[in-house]
């Protein structure tokens, strides 16, 4: 067999050896192996999770060869759980698969204890009444959750866990941490020794722009009584003075410390978003708190004491025109700070651990050190329970969907999604299932959608007729194609999940696979 | 679309036979704006232009520069030209294949032009290529090296530069590099 | 209400046998559409890798029956974390070949013929057959290629109205890491890959001297002796990716010269990712990118629901965030732009054409030079093919043209009248009038 290390370089290049190690760690549950179930897993077995187990009561129908690649022809009348699991397990032999015979909805009722050995649990095409359950279940057990659904061309991916804290959110653009306006000493003495106007042009042209910035910073507040620019004259004057300093056209140094200028105009401090996760009551630890929020309490200090208002310096540069002797010199001070904020940050941690009665050491330099470097960048999600959701769902947010535009078509899926699990409850099946008497479906199924707008606080909300139409024509048909699509992005998101890094989504996605104006619901 | 589909399916089983067409030159984007720039070529006198592969292979050429002025009076270097098929969207790949003591092209035949790597934007056209190129000569620099030996000596010793260029253009030895006569 | 008996196509008759609201123009639901995109559509699918494997069994699974695919690569270790047709044995054999296989075996009646060999070798006639081309591609290159050959089927008519027997559709897929992109082309109606080229940022490269002279990150050494150290070293030998020696001869110069400078961060994995230009790949992004394109392939051949229009982005990063763009053709592009419809007889010459483009009240163009399918028919500048070119100008075009009834010719030259001339590009549709044999049909590949 390969290095295992080969097989799974592509994506050791997104989520690392860290991530690659949550996953392997991972076990995973899969509710009904339809193909949104399958086609979640197939994604996971192949990154290489730890293990799968494949639940699902149902015996292999002709139907299913039509849109499940999981399963072959040779199967039908056998058990889908197994073929699905057989199917899986050959696509990674690091993976354990494994697979019970047992249909969800009855393993939700009679053993809730079963949910609580995974460490998440994918669930496909259960109605609403199970998913409540399994919602409370898997929350009390502290187990990791997401829902996700084909319908015809919608279909929707909820995730559902207490609190979901990121550190490394890992995000595409992210303005570097310079302190350009808020020097600390060593990087204001290093960039007093470097004249500006030195008359050898090849060291002219290789002073990189952070110390031009630094020093030109420094100039502007000197002659306005210590301000930096702020308005927009000030800002345009600021880089005229830059463009100035050139003592030829070609000088990329200087062209780059003029694009970065807004670099010296940002605001000191942290960021509102940051200021909201240190405000959290969760900061306030006590001893059963995670990690996490114990680094929040010491970060909250830090910032208050040694960090005169700003987070733990990240520590890295990105590249800039240079010589190559500066830009190291450079990088070794803003490394050397880093350091020095990583060593107070430690002691705060230390200190707090002990003060909630923990053992001072139990949190590991290396988590200490990513935190620090990603300070700015740290996220929590939180997930409302969907029983909540669906009994109350947040009013504004509802009524801006509902009437705005570019909404439309997928909150209309929501109700509409909703709406054919109640019209199953009565009817024992869903609307269009079965061919025969559309229009009444149609109109069983207005008469519920109207209903529950109004249970939901929307009376007058109306629906159009043409996606009740529409619902009513999928009878709950699962297309190979939309149910990939949904499968993607529930794998997607389990990976994020179990990996810690990136952030999940938030809220309820509703797939649109009329136009692929598929929105994300804050409900 | 399916209706289509199927006509031109019932079409074609009758149309079988009916012509031969074999596989027929396909014309990219990329060649198509090369043909413009080239078409539009307003040479300096000291360049001159060629196409080893004939009138209808545009995409590979080679420029010859003759200075006029400068260190490099009278030397003769030839540059090779490869354009990709979605040019202008890369730039152009160009080589001196002529052995030059030059502070900003290597023995390699690598050129240091910064609109050939890092500055190229597709409103640029092999005509401006081809100025830069010319201007290396007229006015080389040694802020930007990548003969670091021969870039050293311009900025110290520019009299020293000057008989190294010579005794490099007229063929013979730099230091321990030997250099073909390209005068 | 009635059960329905057992089908395999159980869940897609729902969408293919009802009726709907919000569906295609064309949209005809029943048990003939179902049979006639068995028996009719021929779906061509370019790339057996990521996004190939996954545009195969989606497609599979939606009703198509006639598959082909091409792809000119052969299994790497690297691909099995995503190219889920792939295992370790079938390391070193073709992708197309084995991915053809896997899905047949797996899938009851579908029929997939496999195509070894690169998208240049195939003749136009090849691709003029499938109903619908998708694109599994990682290259701009390519896209642009299989762009351009879609696009040279299409016609437009006397009133620069696309004929829709022409129309040869595109969807396109790419992704990298948790990003994505989904799009339709429908040529002479949406844009073409051409028209947007600007959507796909140039790939980052740095200054040689840099890398000579004041290197700074971990890259910049890799590249360093990637280009410069590796040429100066081996002279004459061209340096091969895929071969481990090399990779690994590169990745100890890169230490050196990081050591050298006190550079930190040369890893052998960084190496391979610089040299090689490696696009990080996940198998989840790939399956949603995959399943967007064979979705809408779906719906543009069946008609069973509106499409996309007609560009869609999907990023998981942060959160998830999808978006529709609708973009413009460009409608002077000169790949899939109708051009201008230029009427002549087959005697008029090539100087006589030159002319008669100037006096033309929608180009006066002067100083015009003529190419028709890669060959340069006159060239106003550089002298030396002028002269190359100069003895066409007393030839009948129509035999310049190898006696083509119809085609494309590109000209450009400066256009416009006194001080307000610029120069441009122009794409003309030559007709020669009474010219027998020219119908609608069997124009579409000789575009």
């Amino acid at each position: 067999m390969a290095e295992p290390k080969t097989k799974y370089d592509r994506q050791l290049r997104i989520w690392g050896e860290q991530g690659q190690e949550a996953l392997e760690k991972s076990s995973i549950c899969l509710l009904n192996c339809g193909p949104t179930g399958s086609e979640t897993l197939k994604n996971l077995v192949l990154g290489g999770v730890g293990s799968v187990t494949v639940v699902d009561g149902s015996k292999l129908e002709l139907g299913d060869l039509g849109n499940n690649f999981m399963v072959d022809e040779s199967s039908v009348g056998q058990s889908k759980a197994k073929t699905v699991c057989a199917f899986l397990q050959e696509l990674n032999d690091a993976v354990k698969a494994k697979f019970i015979e047992e249909h969800p909805e009855a393993l939700i009722e009679s053993n809730p204890s079963f949910f609580s050995q995974f460490t998440l649990v994918v669930a496909t095409q259960l109605v609403e009444d199970s998913m409540v359950k399994l919602d409370k279940i898997c929350r009390d057990a502290n187990v990791m959750l997401i829902f996700a659904r084909s319908y015809g061309l919608t279909g929707f991916v909820r995730i559902s866990v207490k609190e979901h804290a990121v550190i490394e959110s890992k995000p595409d653009h992210f303005l570097d941490d310079l302190r350009l306006n808020n020097p600390w000493p060593e990087l204001r003495r290093f960039a007093e020794t470097i004249d500006l106007d030195v008359a050898d042009p090849v060291v002219h042209k290789h002073t990189p722009y952070v110390i031009i910035l630094i020093k030109m910073a420094e100039e502007w507040a000197k002659s306005h009584g210590g301000t930096l620019p702020s308005t927009r004259e000030d800002k345009k004057e600021f880089k005229d003075l830059i463009k100035a300093r050139m003592i030829a056209s070609d000088e990329d140094n200087y062209k780059e410390a003029m694009e970065a200028s807004f670099k010296v105009f940002a605001p000191r401090g942290i960021s509102p978003s940051l200021q909201q996760i240190i405000n959290d009551s969760s900061s306030e630890v006590n001893s059963n708190s995670s990690e996490f929020w114990v680094m929040v309490a010491a970060l909250k200090e830090f910032i208050a004491n040694e960090g005169g208002g700003e987070v733990p310096l990240e520590g890295s540069i990105p590249d800039m025109t240079s010589s190559t002797e500066l830009y190291v010199t450079l990088q070794k001070i803003y490394q050397a700070k880093a350091e020095t904020d990583f060593l107070a940050m430690e002691q705060r941690v230390k200190k707090i651990l002990k003060r909630i009665g923990r053992d001072p050491d139990s949190i590991s330099k290396a988590n200490i050190k990513s935190f620090c470097k990603n300070a700015r960048k740290v996220k929590v999600c939180r997930y409302r329970l969907i029983e909540d959701e669906f009994n109350s769902p947040v009013q504004p947010e509802l009524q801006k969907y509902l009437t705005d535009e570019d909404y439309s078509v997928a909150v209309g899926f929501y109700i509409l999604l909703r709406s054919a699990d109640r019209y199953a409850a009565n009817y024992n099946s869903f609307p269009g299932q079965f061919d025969g008497e559309m229009d009444e479906d149609i109109s069983r199924l207005k008469t519920i959608a109207v209903a529950l707008l109004g249970d939901l606080g929307c009376n007058g909300s109306t629906l159009t007729e043409d996606l009740i139409n529409e619902m009513c024509r999928y009878g709950a048909a699962e297309l190979h194609a939309v149910a990939a699509f949904v499968g993607g992005i529930a794998s997607q998101e389990v990976i994020k999940l179990i990996t810690k890094q990136f952030v999940p989504m938030c809220g309820t996605f509703i797939f649109n696979g009329i136009d692929h104006k598929s929105q994300l619901l804050s409900l | 679309m399916i209706k289509l589909f199927k006509v031109k399916e019932k079409q074609r089983e009758l149309a079988k036979n009916a012509n031969g067409k074999g596989p027929v030159k396909k014309q990219s984007a990329g060649e198509l704006r090369l043909h413009k720039d080239i078409s539009e070529l307003n040479l300096p006198k000291t360049c001159t232009i060629s196409f080893p592969n004939g009138k209808d292979d545009l995409m590979n050429f080679e420029i010859t520069i003759r200075p006029d002025d400068g260190y490099y009076l009278g030397g003769t270097f030839l540059f090779s030209f490869q354009v990709s098929s979605i040019y202008p969207h890369e730039p152009p790949k160009v080589k001196c294949k002529t052995k030059v003591y030059h502070p900003n092209i290597d023995l390699e035949g690598n050129v240091c032009l910064n609109i050939l790597r890092e500055d190229w934007k597709p409103v640029l056209n092999i005509n401006t290529v081809i100025y830069g190129l010319y201007h290396l000569f007229t006015e080389p620099n040694y802020e930007d090296p990548l003969n670091h030996d021969a870039a050293a000596v311009l900025r110290e010793n520019p009299k020293m530069f000057q008989t190294n260029v010579q005794k490099a253009m007229m063929g013979g030895y730099v230091g321990q590099t030997y250099f073909q006569r390209c005068m | 209400m009635t059960a329905a008996t057992p089908s395999r196509s159980r869940d897609l008759d729902k969408l293919l046998l009802r009726p709907g609201h919000l569906v295609g123009p064309n949209f005809e639901p029943g048990p003939e559409l179902r049979e006639d995109i068995k028996e009719y559509v021929k779906v061509l699918v370019v790339g057996a890798g990521g996004l190939g494997c996954e545009l195969l069994k989606d497609l599979a699974l939606s009703g198509f029956r006639n598959l082909d695919v091409i792809d000119m690569d052969r299994i790497e270790v690297t691909n099995l974390n995503r190219q889920f047709l792939f295992r370790l044995e079938d390391v070193g054999k073709p992708k197309a070949e084995v991915a053809a296989k896997r899905v047949m075996e797996r899938v009851g009646g579908v029929n997939i013929m496999s195509h070894f060999c690169r998208i240049e070798d195939k003749p136009l006639d090849f691709y003029s057959d499938f109903s619908i081309i998708v694109l599994g591609l990682d290259s701009i290159e390519a896209r642009s290629y299989i762009n351009a050959v879609a696009c040279s089927f299409l016609e437009y008519d006397t009133d620069d109205n696309p004929r829709e027997e022409t129309v040869k559709p595109m969807v396109d897929g790419g992704t990298e890491g948790f990003k994505g992109h989904a799009r339709i082309i429908m040529p002479g109606t949406t844009p073409c890959f051409e028209c947007t080229i600007w959507l796909f940022p140039p790939q980052v490269k740095f200054p040689l001297c840099t890398l000579a002279e004041t290197p700074r990150t971990a890259a910049h050494c890799i590249e360093y002796a990637h280009l410069i150290k590796w040429d100066e070293v081996h002279s004459g030998k061209t340096f091969d990716p895929d071969n481990p020696e090399h990779m690994q001869w590169v990745y100890s110069e890169a230490v050196k010269r990081a050591e050298l400078f006190g550079i930190p961060g040369v890893t052998y994995s960084l190496t391979q990712g610089v040299v090689k230009n490696i696009i990080p790949a996940i198998a989840s992004t790939n399956a949603i990118i995959s399943a967007a394109c064979a979705l809408e392939t779906l719906k543009i051949i069946s008609g069973c629901s509106r499409t996309l229009t007609n560009y869609l982005t999907y990023n998981g990063v942060e959160g998830l965030h999808t978006k529709v763009t609708e973009f413009v053709r460009d409608r002077e592009c000169l790949v899939c732009g109708p051009g201008v419809l230029i009427e002549l007889d087959t005697s008029i010459t090539l100087r006589k054409f030159i002319d008669l483009l100037e006096g033309h009240p929608g180009l006066l163009l002067s100083r015009v030079s003529v190419t028709h399918r890669g060959k340069n028919l006159y060239m106003q500048a550089p002298p030396v093919l002028e002269e190359m070119t100069r003895s066409n100008l007393d030839v009948p075009l129509f035999d310049l043209m190898d006696k083509i009834p119809k085609d494309i010719v590109h000209v450009n030259g400066m256009a416009g009248k006194g001080d307000k001339k610029q120069s441009c590009l122009r794409k003309l549709r030559v007709v020669f009038n009474g010219i027998d044999g020219v119908t609608d049909v069997d124009m579409a590949g000789g575009a």
